[in-house]
């Protein structure tokens, strides 16, 4: 079908197609999932500041 | 005295390096999509909290649901010294609390998790919630839970909803429908904040995001929920001094690693069983000269609380009676010298 179509029209813009990536290794899957496991059982982690109540500039207490 | 038995290395400091950035993908969508559910809730904030009596607020306890809450049977010998302190606990320890006696003045719950934090509550869903998810089993922490029957399941339900009302609910706007229903029905006095996710001052910051949501006070949390209670206790209720309870952020040397919270997903990561050792660095605990492993999520809680006791200026001690959570400004003392202090 793309043969049939190709060069019968002009477009207006330019298109540019999508690049297709190679599909991912089951080791690096399990690696991603593994990751997520990891990270996945918490709120994150930053110190700074310890509380915050929308001043502007973030305030730090403590 | 040396405290660490194997080292950090680089391989596991890489792990722990990835760890709130994947957290902040995982949970990203999951904590502003709850912030929006828990709108309808939100009758008081933190800044309604009344400040706690000064002749109590001299000292606080936060306990919390390490395996050391059990093994050195903490929460008995807090009940029996009569302790007159305040007490917070983390929503893990909360059931515990209540089977020995111990009702919190504060119970904190922050993780965004959909269907598994609700049992600390007792879960009237639980046959749902249960299907197809193995963490209660992975956790070292209650005997009952990790047998979790429906009977047991229904007997938390009754005790929390006995004792609800005694107990004030410090929930962030993180917590799932299920808990925030179940905290409704079970008639908690609730007080609702943000989690302090990233830096508030930073361009495009989830915080400032969550704050213009729901107008909420917000708090740091170190990454877990142990660590909120700390630092309520430490800036809110501004107590002279707060103790730790059953905050290993660590493992008995004779807990399996298949029995760790993360040993599948770090296997995965190592590529199997042989010389997984450097994922779970050792270290001896200083008043017993014990050795406690670890894996990269605690490990990572266990930077940010000593990151968190630098900064306050609140007495930290450390009253787990094991674990790997000791520093410059914490300190490991044994329980009953520091509830002999505030009896």
């Amino acid at each position: 079908m793309s043969e049939l179509l190709k060069g019968n029209f002009k477009v207006r813009n330019p298109v540019a197609a999508e690049e297709r990536r190679p599909p991912e290794s089951l080791a690096e899957t399990q690696r991603k999932r593994a990751l997520a496991s990891i990270g996945g059982s918490m709120v994150y982690v930053e110190r700074t500041p310890l509380n915050w109540d929308g001043d502007g500039d973030g305030r730090k207490t403590g | 005295m040396e405290t660490v038995a194997r080292p950090v290395n680089g391989t596991f400091l890489d792990v722990v390096a990835k760890v709130p950035e994947v957290a902040q993908r995982v949970h990203g969508d999951r904590i502003v999509q709850h912030a929006a559910d828990n709108l309808p809730f939100l009758r008081k904030s933190l800044r309604d909290l009344a400040p706690p009596d000064p002749a109590r607020a001299r000292s606080a306890l936060v306990v919390c649901s390490g395996p050391s809450l059990k093994r050195r049977d903490s929460i008995r010998r807090i009940v029996e010294s009569g302790y007159r302190g305040l007490v917070v606990a983390a929503d893990g320890a909360y059931i515990a609390c209540l089977k020995g006696g111990l009702v919190p003045d504060y119970v904190l719950t922050l993780d965004p998790h959909p269907s598994r934090i609700v049992r600390w509550f007792g879960d009237p869903e639980v046959e749902n919630h249960s299907q197809g998810d193995d963490y209660f089993e992975r956790q070292d922490l209650d005997v009952a839970f990790r047998k979790n029957s429906l009977r047991q399941n229904q007997e938390n339900i009754d005790l929390v909803d006995h004792h609800a009302a005694r107990t004030r609910l410090v929930i962030a706007s993180s917590a799932s429908a299920a808990v925030t229903r179940r905290a409704v029905a079970a008639g908690f006095d609730m007080y609702w904040w943000n989690p302090i996710v990233d830096d508030p001052r930073a361009p495009g910051s989830l915080t400032r995001r969550l704050r213009e949501i729901n107008g909420l006070p917000c708090m740091n949390t170190g990454g877990q929920t142990g660590g909120a209670c700390y630092v309520f206790a430490a800036t809110l209720l501004k107590a002279q001094e707060v103790a730790l309870v059953g905050m290993d952020c660590g493992y008995y040397a004779d807990t399996p690693y298949e029995q760790t919270q993360l040993y599948y997903e770090l296997q995965h990561l190592h590529g199997g069983r042989e010389g997984i050792e450097p994922y779970f660095p050792e270290f001896i605990f200083p008043l017993t000269g014990e050795r406690f492993y670890t894996d990269p999520s605690y490990y990572r809680y266990r930077e940010s609380l000593l990151g968190i006791s630098a900064e306050l200026k609140t007495r930290t001690l450390n009253c787990t009676e094991g674990g790997i959570v000791f520093g410059p400004k914490v300190a490991c003392l044994r329980l009953e010298e520091f509830l002999e202090r505030h009896r």
